[in-house]
């Protein structure tokens, strides 16, 4: 039995919005009955694209995230829906049933992840379908993930180890998550890369302050937990940064260059954080 | 879904509207386009679309389509107009433009077009069929469009390059020939969302999946920006200090090419004179970049080999802008990346095949020398300088507009202008535009859908057809393609066989050489051994011959750049020159040099402490391309309303909330603009994207589709153009300021 899924890099999406194009291209005005009902000409945003800047001053990230129904394995969508309205099939997909969940307008809002979309003129509560008609038909992907230019929107069936989706996951699939995990209803949609705080700075010698620095040792330490410490060195531009780290979490980050005092700072990844300079005295 | 057939294709203008290049695969069911889709086989995209060519049914279906001609029957910008036959329309047109012909001479019309697109060949055809030297892109601020960039490189290496991303080879990166920059220079461009100049935008993200590094040049930060190995934040406008910097650093620390220089440029001494002025200190001082991170960029681009420099308009839009771009070009050279693998390759139309004349020495090989020197004499800023005068075709557009007003030194009474939005689109100082425009005798606009400028001016409207529905071809610069018609809409016709039509009215000795649009194809193909149906038998499209004068790579080592057949390369001492030979031929410095933007905190500092903004223009979107898309509800979603980004240091104080709508303002007027508070624009700088009308509102005067309310050229004023004539527009460097709208009249108005 096929299992699918998609894989999302969020590293490569540059938000070019082909994805949705490809979505409304797909379904404004095609009934694909019994997965799906026409989209309405607007309004709905089966994929959306939210984008993010994060970090501040001269260390900034702008990444986009695609984001869709995460086809969860809970499906807390069909806890309001009459029976039958609201299945997960056994190859993964999640469908509302476009005759079944007619009028049910609470399916909108029992999906935690705002992916459900309420279509007025039909009285009909719609979602991402991952194109389970084309699926149904042979097909092998859907619309968005084909009109995907950079390799950010990967579908396929996750049980097929050579599928496109599996293939990604199996490199990469240590790094895989779940969107917005907090929310804790077995999304099955698997996101690589997504935006973590990361703290950058620069470091600097109080006697050359004009100079890029390179090579200063820089380590940042877990604060109650010691073990945790990586290490970098600064680069060609004197500039050093930490990615991925823990939401909320104390940190460490010492620099260290020889002939020069040490300088720690503590700080707090409540978001990205750029911490500035961290200048270094001679000894 | 369901289709009969699917034709493969070449997009390049109406549709996605760009300088195109993809092959796209056009799914037809009962002679209409249902699905369109990115041809896999193609090298140029590789089976890669963009929203807007996903948005292509919604565009040939709108319900406001101009499907057949019409011709006004009110007064100007009361949008009355009536069908009429393409038979009229024409006789009309040849009627009147034949009358002012013979009264005023053909330089008293002006053929306008737009940007970079399937446009330039056509029109330029009918211009010089009718007579008239002036080809303009009206309202275009100092020509400042890719012009100033390829005078800037013609002078100093005798032909234009490109980043080198294997695009002139079918096998692309796998070419046993090809090397990877290992560092890119994305300098004033976010090219995914506009695909500018020939380049298809994914090709740098083609790149860094393989190991590329960049560098970033732009005050916004982008996508690109936030994955480079190094951003600098500049303050805009002032590019040509930032090059002329990371020459000094590249000259001082002995990190130029020396074999290269040595061998095949002139000028190096000069230049090193010039670059010591442009201290890293100085040019900190004058771009708001930290000095060392101006040497370390310096290191990091020099020190890589091979390495690449892309970069976009904002280029141009600089004062003198064509010195700017020589600047960044001697960088290049002084590396010795020029036409190696990785590096700067030269390019050539594909063949040698001209479908739009980018430089003087095509112009000549399609009109003759003489003929071209004759249009001289009367086209408008060939007088004034010698670098337009001696470098391509075009009128200069400030001093258009002013004789449009003045009527001196002779009048101007009529405009050709096809698919080119004037008033909502690229022309500086919209109002003076507009006034200029409302003085002519006669207008004729050649467009898809009714906009500001159709709306204000119209006397006839003829409808053209997109991408899908026409027969065309395409050499800029890699494959040689052709564009198959897959349906027809309408009456629509395309812009070749309208200006085609045209011109064997106004010149019937074309009469006996084109019958059809496909004769004059063929005729155009020739060079190249082929032909359109030979070629669309072949598969659409082919790549330059491997030793030939249009594929890299080192042509310069094997003569293949010089009319003479010796190596070197095509300028007057065939060799790269630091020191341009043409430039102080022209009466320009032969050096290049920075000057202070025209308005800034530095020359006018009183404007600027009334208007302590810049506003940056122009910033793309993957949905629209320039003014166009606004009426595609598809597309219109992703992007829906006219906004200006803000930094929220700025906001703050100023009490702007996110969302909010704000007013933009200065001496020259005032827009509305909903605000953005983003940490991505530089706190001195607000981000305004350009091309807002919008199609919801009314199209009559004085609304003309809320250009008064939404338009950043309002602010943005004529006659700043470099002492080149090309390059210049200020675009990127007005001052403003934002406020909140007041109650009352902003609110209402």
């Amino acid at each position: 039995m096929a299992k699918y899924g998609f894989v999302i890099d969020v590293e490569k999406c540059t938000g070019c919005h082909s994805c949705f194009l490809a979505c409304k291209d797909e379904f404004i005005g095609n009934d694909y009955l019994p997965t799906a009902a026409a989209q309405p000409d607007k309004g709905h945003t089966w994929i959306k694209l939210n984008e993010v800047e994060h970090g501040a001053g001269t260390k900034l990230k702008v990444d986009y995230i695609p984001h869709m129904c995460q086809h969860c394995e809970d499906t807390p969508c069909a806890a309001p829906a009459p029976a039958g309205a609201v299945y997960r099939r056994a190859d993964g997909i999640v469908i509302i049933d476009p005759e079944k969940a007619k009028g049910c307008k609470s399916i909108v809002n029992a999906c935690p992840y705002r992916a459900v979309y309420w279509n007025e003129a039909a009285q009909l509560p719609q979602k991402c379908t991952m194109c389970a008609h084309m699926l149904d038909n042979g097909e092998k992907t859907t619309r968005c993930a084909e009109a995907c230019p950079t390799g950010a929107l990967v579908f396929g069936d996750l049980a097929d180890e050579t599928s496109p989706a599996a293939k990604l996951l199996a490199q990469k699939g240590a790094k895989a998550e779940v969107f917005k995990p907090e929310l804790g209803v077995a999304a099955t949609t698997r996101y690589i890369s997504l935006p973590k705080p990361f703290i950058a700075g620069e470091v600097l010698l109080a006697d050359k302050p004009g100079e890029c620095l390179k090579g200063a040792k820089v380590t940042l330490t877990a604060k109650d937990e010691a073990a945790c410490q990586v290490e970098t060195k600064t680069d060609f531009f004197g500039d050093f940064e930490f990615k991925n780290l823990a939401v909320n979490k104390n940190y460490v980050v010492k620099a260290e260059y020889e002939g020069y005092y040490a300088k720690e700072m503590t700080v707090r990844t409540y978001a990205s954080l750029n911490i500035g300079a961290l200048m270094l005295e001679p000894r | 879904m369901g289709h009969d057939k699917i034709v493969t294709s070449t997009a390049w203008s109406p549709g996605p509207g760009c300088h195109g290049g993809c092959g796209v695969k056009l799914f037809v069911q009962d002679d209409k386009v249902v699905r369109v889709e990115g041809d896999e086989q193609h090298p140029f995209s590789n089976g890669r679309a963009c929203p807007r060519l996903l948005a292509m049914t919604q565009y040939m279906y709108h319900p406001d389509r101009i499907t057949y001609p019409l011709k006004r029957v009110g007064e100007r910008g009361t949008g009355k107009f009536e069908r009429i036959t393409w038979d009229e329309a024409l006789d009309a047109i040849e009627e009147k433009l034949g009358r002012i012909r013979d009264e005023h001479g053909p330089e008293a019309v002006l053929f306008c077009q737009g940007t970079g697109r399937d446009i330039g060949g056509p029109i330029s055809f009918l211009a010089y069929s009718y007579g008239s030297p002036n080809w303009v892109q009206l309202g275009l601020g100092g020509h400042s469009c890719y012009t100033p960039r390829l005078g800037a490189m013609m002078a100093t290496q005798g032909d234009y390059a490109v980043l080198d991303a294997a695009q002139f080879s079918e096998l692309r990166y796998d070419d046993p020939e090809y090397e990877l920059p290992k560092v890119i220079v994305i300098w004033g461009q976010n090219p995914m969302p506009g695909c500018p100049d020939g380049f298809f935008g994914h090709w740098i993200v083609d790149c860094m999946k393989r190991g590329s590094k960049l560098i970033v040049i732009d005050p916004r930060w982008t996508w690109f920006a936030s994955r480079a190995e190094q951003f600098l934040q500049i303050r805009p406008g002032t590019d040509g200090a930032l090059a002329l910097g990371l020459i000094h650093v590249i000259i001082k620390e002995h990190l130029y090419d020396k074999a290269f220089v040595e061998a095949w440029t002139e000028g190096f001494d000069e230049l090193k004179a010039r670059a010591a002025e442009y201290t890293p200190e100085r040019v900190a001082e004058i771009t708001w970049l930290p000095q060392d991170a101006i040497i370390a960029a310096a290191r990091l681009y020099a020190g890589a080999k091979p390495a690449a420099i892309h970069w976009g308009v904002p280029i141009d839009m600089n004062p003198e802008g064509s010195t700017v771009a020589q600047a960044i070009s001697h960088l290049w050279c002084l590396t010795g990346n020029l036409d190696v693998p990785g590096g700067n390759i030269i390019a050539r139309p594909s063949h040698g095949v001209t479908t739009y004349p980018f430089s003087t020495q095509e112009m000549h090989e399609l009109y003759g020398e003489e003929f071209v020197k004759r249009l001289n004499e009367k086209r408008i800023g060939a007088n004034e300088y010698a670098m337009v005068r001696n470098f391509r075709g075009w009128a200069q557009p400030d001093l258009t507009v002013q004789q449009m007003l003045s009527g001196e030194p002779y009048p101007i009474k009529a405009c050709w202008i096809q698919t080119s939005n004037i008033l909502g689109g690229q022309a500086v100082d919209v109002r003076l535009h507009h006034e200029a425009l409302k003085k002519m005798e006669f207008v004729v606009v050649a467009d898809l859908f009714h906009n500001p400028t159709s709306m204000a001016v119209a006397d006839i409207i003829l409808p053209v057809a997109s991408f899908a529905e026409k027969e065309s071809f395409r050499s800029w610069w890699a494959p040689l393609q052709v564009i198959a018609p897959a349906v027809q809409v309408g009456e629509c016709r395309s812009d070749w066989e309208i200006n085609l039509e045209l011109a064997k009215r106004f010149n019937p000795e074309l009469k006996k050489r084109y019958e059809t649009v496909k004769d004059l194809i063929n005729d155009r193909m020739k060079v190249a051994g082929t032909s359109y149906d030979e070629l669309k038998q072949a598969g659409g499209w082919v790549m330059p011959e491997r030793g030939s004068a249009s594929r890299p790579y080192r042509r310069y080592e094997k003569g293949l750049l010089r009319p003479d057949g010796k190596p070197g390369f095509r300028t007057p001492s065939g060799k790269v020159e630091f020191y341009s030979r043409s430039y102080a031929e022209w009466g320009l410095d032969p050096l290049p040099y920075f000057s202070e933007p025209p308005a800034s905190e530095v020359r006018t500092p009183e404007q600027y402490e009334k208007y302590p903004l810049i506003m940056v223009t122009g910033r793309r979107s993957s949905v629209y391309f320039h003014s166009e898309h606004r009426m595609i509800p598809w597309l219109r979603e992703c992007d829906p309303d006219p906004i200006v980004e803000i930094h929220p240091s700025v906001a703050k104080p100023l009490g702007i909330e996110n969302g909010e709508w704000v007013c933009i303002e200065n001496d020259q007027g005032r827009i509305k603009r909903k605000a953005v508070v983003t940490p991505i624009v530089h706190p001195k700088v607000v981000s305004v994207p350009h091309g807002w009308w919008l199609p919801e509102q009314a199209g009559q005067e004085p609304k003309l589709f809320g250009i008064w309310d939404v338009n950043c050229n309002v602010l943005t004023p004529t006659g700043t153009q470099s002492k080149s004539g090309y390059g210049g527009g200020a675009y990127k460097t007005t001052l403003v300021k934002v406020a909140k709208l007041r109650e009352g009249r902003d609110r209402n108005g």
